[in-house]
Protein backbone atom coordinates (compact mmCIF):
# COMPACT_ATOMS: atom_id res chain seq x y z
CA UNK A 1 0.00 0.00 0.00
CA UNK A 2 2.92 2.34 1.11
CA UNK A 3 4.70 1.90 -2.22
CA UNK A 4 1.11 2.53 -4.18
CA UNK A 5 1.40 5.92 -2.82
CA UNK A 6 5.12 6.69 -2.86
CA UNK A 7 3.78 6.11 -6.43
CA UNK A 8 0.94 8.18 -6.93
CA UNK A 9 2.94 11.08 -4.92
CA UNK A 10 5.53 10.19 -7.76
CA UNK A 11 3.81 10.47 -10.37
CA UNK A 12 1.69 13.28 -9.43
CA UNK A 13 4.93 15.09 -8.58
CA UNK A 14 6.25 14.70 -12.60
CA UNK A 15 2.69 15.59 -13.99
CA UNK A 16 2.98 18.90 -11.83
CA UNK A 17 6.49 19.48 -13.25
CA UNK A 18 5.65 18.83 -17.00
CA UNK A 19 2.39 21.03 -16.54
CA UNK A 20 4.56 23.52 -15.54
CA UNK A 21 7.03 23.40 -18.30
CA UNK A 22 3.60 24.30 -20.45
CA UNK A 23 4.91 28.11 -19.79
CA UNK A 24 8.24 27.97 -21.03
CA UNK A 25 6.61 28.00 -24.31
CA UNK A 26 5.43 31.18 -24.44
CA UNK A 27 8.63 33.20 -24.01
CA UNK A 28 10.54 31.62 -26.70
CA UNK A 29 7.19 32.45 -29.42
CA UNK A 30 7.36 36.07 -27.54
CA UNK A 31 10.64 36.70 -27.89
CA UNK A 32 10.99 35.34 -31.19
CA UNK A 33 7.80 37.94 -32.11
CA UNK A 34 9.36 40.73 -30.41
CA UNK A 35 12.86 40.52 -32.35
CA UNK A 36 11.13 40.31 -35.49
CA UNK A 37 9.49 42.94 -35.06
CA UNK A 38 12.56 44.71 -33.91
CA UNK A 39 14.63 43.73 -37.13
CA UNK A 40 11.93 45.67 -38.76
CA UNK A 41 12.24 48.64 -36.90
CA UNK A 42 16.01 48.82 -37.84
CA UNK A 43 15.45 48.63 -41.09
CA UNK A 44 13.33 51.10 -41.32
CA UNK A 45 15.45 53.41 -39.04
CA UNK A 46 18.99 51.81 -38.86
CA UNK A 47 20.15 54.75 -36.90
CA UNK A 48 18.17 53.92 -33.49
CA UNK A 49 19.69 50.29 -33.59
CA UNK A 50 21.34 50.77 -30.16
CA UNK A 51 18.19 51.58 -28.40
CA UNK A 52 15.92 49.26 -30.14
CA UNK A 53 18.94 46.22 -29.39
CA UNK A 54 18.98 47.54 -26.04
CA UNK A 55 15.33 48.20 -24.95
CA UNK A 56 14.56 44.53 -26.74
CA UNK A 57 17.19 42.96 -24.97
CA UNK A 58 14.94 44.47 -21.45
CA UNK A 59 12.01 43.42 -22.90
CA UNK A 60 13.40 39.76 -23.64
CA UNK A 61 14.89 39.33 -20.17
CA UNK A 62 11.51 40.14 -18.93
CA UNK A 63 9.43 37.91 -20.93
CA UNK A 64 11.95 35.09 -19.90
CA UNK A 65 11.52 35.22 -16.25
CA UNK A 66 8.05 33.68 -17.02
CA UNK A 67 9.83 30.80 -18.09
CA UNK A 68 12.25 30.21 -15.43
CA UNK A 69 9.76 30.60 -13.03
CA UNK A 70 8.17 27.46 -14.55
CA UNK A 71 11.47 26.18 -14.74
CA UNK A 72 11.51 26.74 -10.82
CA UNK A 73 8.30 25.71 -10.28
CA UNK A 74 9.49 22.15 -12.36
CA UNK A 75 12.42 21.56 -10.53
CA UNK A 76 11.09 22.20 -7.13
CA UNK A 77 8.31 19.56 -8.48
CA UNK A 78 11.09 16.97 -9.61
CA UNK A 79 13.62 17.19 -6.89
CA UNK A 80 12.21 18.87 -3.90
CA UNK A 81 8.73 18.13 -3.11
CA UNK A 82 9.01 14.33 -3.54
CA UNK A 83 10.94 14.06 -0.73
CA UNK A 84 9.10 16.33 1.38
CA UNK A 85 5.39 14.58 0.81
CA UNK A 86 6.84 11.19 1.00
CA UNK A 87 7.99 12.17 4.21
CA UNK A 88 4.47 13.55 5.53
CA UNK A 89 3.15 10.23 4.63
CA UNK A 90 5.72 8.28 6.82
CA UNK A 91 5.06 10.24 9.70
CA UNK A 92 1.06 10.37 8.99
CA UNK A 93 1.04 6.32 8.71
CA UNK A 94 3.66 6.55 11.78
CA UNK B 1 33.80 35.28 -33.60
CA UNK B 2 31.47 38.33 -34.52
CA UNK B 3 32.30 41.30 -32.16
CA UNK B 4 30.34 41.78 -28.97
CA UNK B 5 27.86 44.47 -29.40
CA UNK B 6 28.47 47.85 -27.16
CA UNK B 7 25.02 47.53 -25.89
CA UNK B 8 25.05 43.98 -24.92
CA UNK B 9 27.80 44.58 -22.93
CA UNK B 10 26.61 47.56 -21.35
CA UNK B 11 23.59 45.70 -20.44
CA UNK B 12 25.35 43.13 -19.10
CA UNK B 13 27.25 44.89 -17.19
CA UNK B 14 24.20 46.98 -15.12
CA UNK B 15 22.93 43.29 -14.21
CA UNK B 16 25.86 42.12 -13.24
CA UNK B 17 26.33 44.87 -11.16
CA UNK B 18 22.64 44.89 -9.98
CA UNK B 19 22.85 41.11 -8.85
CA UNK B 20 26.28 41.36 -6.73
CA UNK B 21 24.36 44.05 -5.16
CA UNK B 22 20.97 41.88 -4.52
CA UNK B 23 23.47 38.80 -3.83
CA UNK B 24 25.43 40.94 -1.00
CA UNK B 25 21.74 41.64 0.23
CA UNK B 26 20.93 38.23 0.80
CA UNK B 27 23.66 36.78 1.92
CA UNK B 28 23.20 39.90 4.67
CA UNK B 29 19.43 38.60 4.99
CA UNK B 30 21.03 34.90 6.07
CA UNK B 31 23.39 35.62 8.26
CA UNK B 32 20.80 38.62 10.43
CA UNK B 33 18.71 35.25 10.85
CA UNK B 34 22.02 33.08 11.71
CA UNK B 35 21.17 31.05 8.76
CA UNK B 36 24.55 31.83 6.96
CA UNK B 37 27.34 29.22 5.71
CA UNK B 38 29.33 28.08 3.46
CA UNK B 39 26.43 26.28 1.45
CA UNK B 40 24.92 29.89 0.72
CA UNK B 41 27.72 31.31 -0.17
CA UNK B 42 28.80 28.74 -2.79
CA UNK B 43 25.32 28.86 -3.76
CA UNK B 44 25.07 32.17 -4.48
CA UNK B 45 28.24 32.00 -6.74
CA UNK B 46 27.13 29.04 -8.47
CA UNK B 47 23.68 30.67 -9.36
CA UNK B 48 24.85 34.25 -10.01
CA UNK B 49 27.18 32.80 -12.44
CA UNK B 50 24.44 31.20 -14.89
CA UNK B 51 21.96 34.43 -13.91
CA UNK B 52 24.61 36.77 -15.58
CA UNK B 53 25.42 34.51 -18.16
CA UNK B 54 22.10 33.47 -19.43
CA UNK B 55 21.43 37.14 -19.73
CA UNK B 56 24.72 37.58 -21.93
CA UNK B 57 24.24 34.48 -23.77
CA UNK B 58 20.75 35.81 -24.95
CA UNK B 59 22.36 39.28 -26.00
CA UNK B 60 24.73 37.34 -28.23
CA UNK B 61 21.83 35.33 -29.77
CA UNK B 62 19.43 38.81 -30.17
CA UNK B 63 22.34 40.53 -31.59
CA UNK B 64 22.89 37.36 -34.03
CA UNK B 65 19.26 37.60 -34.86
CA UNK B 66 19.14 41.28 -35.83
CA UNK B 67 21.24 40.99 -38.60
CA UNK B 68 18.56 38.69 -40.17
CA UNK B 69 15.46 38.47 -41.88
CA UNK B 70 12.50 38.09 -39.61
CA UNK B 71 11.13 34.46 -40.01
CA UNK B 72 14.69 33.68 -39.72
CA UNK B 73 15.46 35.64 -36.12
CA UNK B 74 12.31 34.18 -35.15
CA UNK B 75 13.83 30.67 -35.38
CA UNK B 76 17.23 31.80 -33.99
CA UNK B 77 15.76 33.39 -30.41
CA UNK B 78 12.84 30.89 -30.15
CA UNK B 79 16.38 27.52 -30.36
CA UNK B 80 18.41 29.92 -28.47
CA UNK B 81 15.24 30.43 -25.38
CA UNK B 82 14.95 26.65 -25.65
CA UNK B 83 18.72 26.12 -25.26
CA UNK B 84 19.07 28.83 -22.70
CA UNK B 85 16.34 26.96 -20.89
CA UNK B 86 17.56 23.49 -20.84
CA UNK B 87 21.01 24.84 -19.86
CA UNK B 88 19.33 26.71 -16.73
CA UNK B 89 17.30 23.61 -15.76
CA UNK B 90 20.92 22.12 -16.51
CA UNK B 91 22.40 24.12 -13.99
CA UNK B 92 19.19 24.83 -11.38
CA UNK B 93 19.13 20.71 -10.78
CA UNK B 94 22.39 20.58 -10.20
CA UNK B 95 22.43 23.32 -7.66
CA UNK B 96 19.37 21.82 -5.87
CA UNK B 97 20.56 18.17 -5.87
CA UNK B 98 24.26 18.93 -4.67
CA UNK B 99 24.48 19.22 -0.94
CA UNK B 100 27.12 21.55 -1.02
CA UNK B 101 24.62 24.63 -2.25
CA UNK B 102 21.82 25.98 -0.09
CA UNK B 103 18.55 25.45 -2.52
CA UNK B 104 17.30 29.08 -1.28
CA UNK B 105 20.57 30.59 -2.74
CA UNK B 106 20.58 28.91 -5.71
CA UNK B 107 16.93 29.35 -6.50
CA UNK B 108 16.88 33.35 -5.38
CA UNK B 109 20.06 34.63 -7.62
CA UNK B 110 17.66 33.24 -10.96
CA UNK B 111 15.20 35.82 -10.52
CA UNK B 112 17.68 39.06 -10.02
CA UNK B 113 17.99 39.63 -13.55
CA UNK B 114 14.40 41.07 -13.46
CA UNK B 115 14.73 42.92 -10.44
CA UNK B 116 17.33 44.96 -11.81
CA UNK B 117 15.05 45.86 -14.86
CA UNK B 118 12.58 46.68 -12.79
CA UNK B 119 15.05 49.62 -11.40
CA UNK B 120 16.52 50.32 -14.99
CA UNK B 121 14.22 53.26 -15.29
CA UNK B 122 15.95 54.94 -12.30
CA UNK B 123 19.11 54.42 -14.04
CA UNK B 124 18.33 54.94 -17.70
CA UNK B 125 20.32 57.07 -19.30
CA UNK B 126 19.13 60.65 -20.28
CA UNK B 127 21.15 60.62 -23.64
CA UNK B 128 19.42 58.03 -25.03
CA UNK B 129 15.86 59.22 -24.07
CA UNK B 130 16.76 61.99 -26.50
CA UNK B 131 17.61 59.97 -29.04
CA UNK B 132 14.28 58.56 -28.67
CA UNK B 133 12.63 61.55 -28.16
CA UNK B 134 14.41 62.83 -31.89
Amino acid sequence: MLEIAVGIILGCCALGAGTAMIAGIGPGIGEGNAVAKACEAIGRQPESKGDVTSTMLMGCAIAETTGLYALVVAILLLFVAPGIFIDILISTIG
Amino acid sequence: MAKVDATVIKETKYISGFVIILSVLMQAVFLILNKWDYTVLLGNLFSDFFAVGNFYLMGLFVQKALGKEQDEAKKIIKASQQLRTLGMFVAIAVGVLVPCFNIISVVAPVFFPRIAISFRPLFKDKNSKDVIDK
